[in-house]
């Protein structure tokens, strides 16, 4: 076992390899409190990548509704449970343990191995809500009774498990964007990934019996453009980009503001150390123990930070170049009332306004001599 | 603490085990015809099986938790040109793979490939590679039912249609009768990448080669045969498994008459989450002395 940094957690922590960082670091930042569970982006990720043979219940990106909602069944629970209780006070470094350190030593991580039924409910919860919403009760912040969407791809971790379970090395994570792949042509199925990520965002193929697993839609990422259920969100949720370690961060980098910067964003599951790069703004009105324990004790500080942004203008540029261009925003910036995305050389990419202009539409129309309505 | 029981585990299954096979397994000469697969041949009945002792891998993780194949039994025979195996290990079930989460059952031999060196046990090592002969039950039921489709593996799934698939008798649509296979094949990563997992094993063994753990590679088109059957025995059950092999596999490991060289075995229980690393091995190579031609 390694020794590497995991800012996290804000300590070191046990590797089985060395600490190597790339070049850059693929990473997506997705506001929950706007996602509204549509699928498109499942729907977006299939038709893309896995609408072959024996990837007929295989999802790369899906949508959950948390709590009771889970693909494959119940991975968080199940994951958690085997982990075991582990303590982490506000402020303070991780003081429990991750699942490379609490793993037995004849295994990589600590695991379980979901089983083939386990995959064949994909949206299994889907809405449904913690409890009824009965007579005399009304909404409070956070909700007595609550759901969230909570949309998930692989999370390209700095520290993935599942390449450190592959006896084979067939994983690999690529130095130029950080995007974490299994070799199709030297995999042989033997399934330790899917048995070692605790996201259990690796999956095996009955028909070619080798494993697959989301590839950060690397093409597009290659040609500048953000991954395919980035570019469909209907709900401009997402933003995909690169995020530097706090030590290099960069204010002018989306993913850093956002992360680093205003602290709006935080990493899901983040004590069990795998450094996953998946960001989420958490919803401000679900049960805040619960999200504690889904995204660390920074919760209620970053959801304070996140109200505050309706007298920030510089964030509300940035959360409106979500969803508003195709390509990856390098570097961004908001000044006189527009927000302005760059690409990698520093082309601009996109003027967005901060706040749309306002127009009232008159129920008369003087022109036409008519009373408008909405009806087609 | 972990560490230190295993070092004990090992020293004393090598102390034990070096002892007993000390002459090592003989390979009798017949004048059979080896290249043909057959379990319950007479000649099998004149040679005594060897007990080889198995120990749960112990040297990498992931490995299995407990030995769960003790034991090996295994006879050998050649007849000048070809040799073969008869293997029998106890297995409650019968294991082929297919869906998630499923594994085979399997058995491995290991050869030296370079002459005059040992290569170390655990698949070689860089520059001192090994070779292997790997049968798996999945493999044997591609040999004998054909590669397991999805609908084979799931015999009650329903899918609309797959991509380039949906040209059928009632299509007027002449470009999407003509799509190849290999055009549809470009939608199934497994075997556009070449990856020999995802194709149908003709032989029900792969031939391979390693130079270290998690190194194989298959060679293509090998020359080996194998065959297996489970049966039921009372509440228990066992495999016997025939691996077949020519002697002299060119680019593979030279086994000639009248010498000597070694072996190593594995076995995996699949229905016992045993796959990969996760396996029943021998710690020791085992000599192998190959009789002469009478």
């Amino acid at each position: 076992m390694a020794t590497v940094k995991n800012w996290q957690l804000d300590r070191q922590m046990d590797y089985p390899y060395e600490e190597h960082r790339p070049k850059k670091q693929w990473a997506i930042v997705f506001d929950l409190n706007k996602c509204i569970g549509c699928q498109t982006c499942s729907l977006a990720c299939k038709t893309t990548w896995t609408s072959g043979k024996g990837q007929e219940y295989m999802f790369w990106n899906n949508v959950e509704t948390k709590p009771w909602g889970s693909y494959p069944l119940a991975w968080d629970v199940r994951v958690l449970e085997k982990l075991g209780y582990q303590h982490w006070d506000k402020n303070k470094p991780y003081s429990g343990k991750t699942v490379f350190e609490a793993a037995d030593p004849a295994e990589k991580a600590v695991h379980f191995n979901p089983q083939d039924e386990d995959w064949m409910y994909p949206n299994r919860g889907e809405d449904d809500c913690t409890g009824n919403v009965s007579g005399g009760k009304y909404l409070t912040l956070p909700h007595d009774n609550w759901f969230f969407y909570l949309p998930r791809t692989c999370a390209h971790c700095t520290y993935p498990a599942c390449l450190a379970a592959c006896p084979r090395k067939a994983i690999y994570k690529r130095e130029e964007d950080g995007i974490v792949l299994i070799d199709q042509s030297r995999c042989k199925g033997y399934q330790e990934c899917v048995r070692a990520c605790p996201y259990k965002k690796s999956m095996y193929n009955p028909y070619t019996r080798v494993s697959e697993k989301c590839v950060g839609c690397y093409p597009a990422v290659e040609e500048g453009k953000q991954p395919m259920c980035v570019q469909n969100c209907i709900g401009k949720i997402r933003i995909m980009g690169f995020i530097n370690p706090p030590w290099n961060a960069r204010e002018d980098n989306p993913v850093d503001y956002l992360v680093h910067k205003k602290e709006l964003a935080l990493p899901y599951y983040p004590q069990l150390g795998l450094e996953p790069n998946i960001y989420y703004v958490p919803p401000i009105h679900a049960n805040r123990e619960y999200l504690i324990q889904m995204f660390g004790p920074k919760v209620e500080e970053v959801i304070e930070n996140y109200k505050k942004i309706k007298n920030d203008p510089i964030t509300q540029g940035l959360l409106v170049l979500m969803g508003s261009t195709d390509n990856i925003i390098h570097r961004f910036k908001v000044s006189e009332g527009s927000a302005y995305a760059f690409d990698e050389k520093g082309d601009q990419i996109v003027r967005v306004p901060v706040t749309e202009p306002l127009f009232i539409r008159t129920p008369w129309d003087e022109k036409l001599g008519v009373i408008r309505n909405n009806t087609p | 603490m972990m560490k230190k029981i295993y070092a004990l585990m090992v020293v004393s299954y090598l102390l034990w085990g070096q002892g007993l096979w000390a002459e090592g397994l003989i390979a009798k000469y017949v004048k059979e015809d080896l290249s043909k697969l057959n379990l319950e041949a007479l000649f099998w009945k004149e040679v005594t099986p060897e007990t080889i002792q198995l120990i749960a891998q112990p040297m990498v993780a992931p490995r299995p938790q407990k030995t769960l194949t003790e034991k090996l039994w295994v006879q050998v025979v050649h007849n000048g040109e070809w040799m073969a195996f008869r293997f029998k290990w106890k297995d409650k079930e019968k294991s082929e793979a297919g869906p998630l989460g499923k594994f085979s059952d399997a058995v491995a031999i290991q050869f030296p490939v370079k002459e005059k060196e040992v290569p170390p046990i655990f698949m070689g090592a860089k520059d001192s590679p090994v070779h292997i002969l790997h049968w798996r039950a999945q493999y044997q039921k591609d040999k004998e039912k054909g590669f397991q489709t999805m609908k084979d593996i799931y015999p009650n799934m329903n899918m609309d249609m797959y991509p380039l698939e949906f040209a059928n008798q009632y299509s007027h649509d002449e470009m999407l009768k003509k799509i190849t296979e290999e055009q549809r094949e470009v939608f199934v990563s497994g075997k556009s990448a070449g990856n020999p997992q995802s194709f149908q094993k003709i032989k029900g063994v792969d031939e391979m080669m390693a130079e270290g753990f998690g190194s194989s590679s298959v060679i293509e088109n090998t020359r080996a045969e194998a065959q297996g059957i489970w049966q039921k025995k009372g509440k228990e059950g066992e495999w016997v498994v025939q691996i077949s092999r020519p002697l002299a596999l060119e680019g593979g490991s030279i086994l000639k008459a009248g010498q000597k060289s070694f072996m190593a075995f594995a076995v995996w229980q699949g229905g016992e989450g045993e796959v990969g690393c996760r396996k029943s091995v021998t710690m020791t190579w085992v000599p192998l002395i190959i009789e002469d031609k009478k």
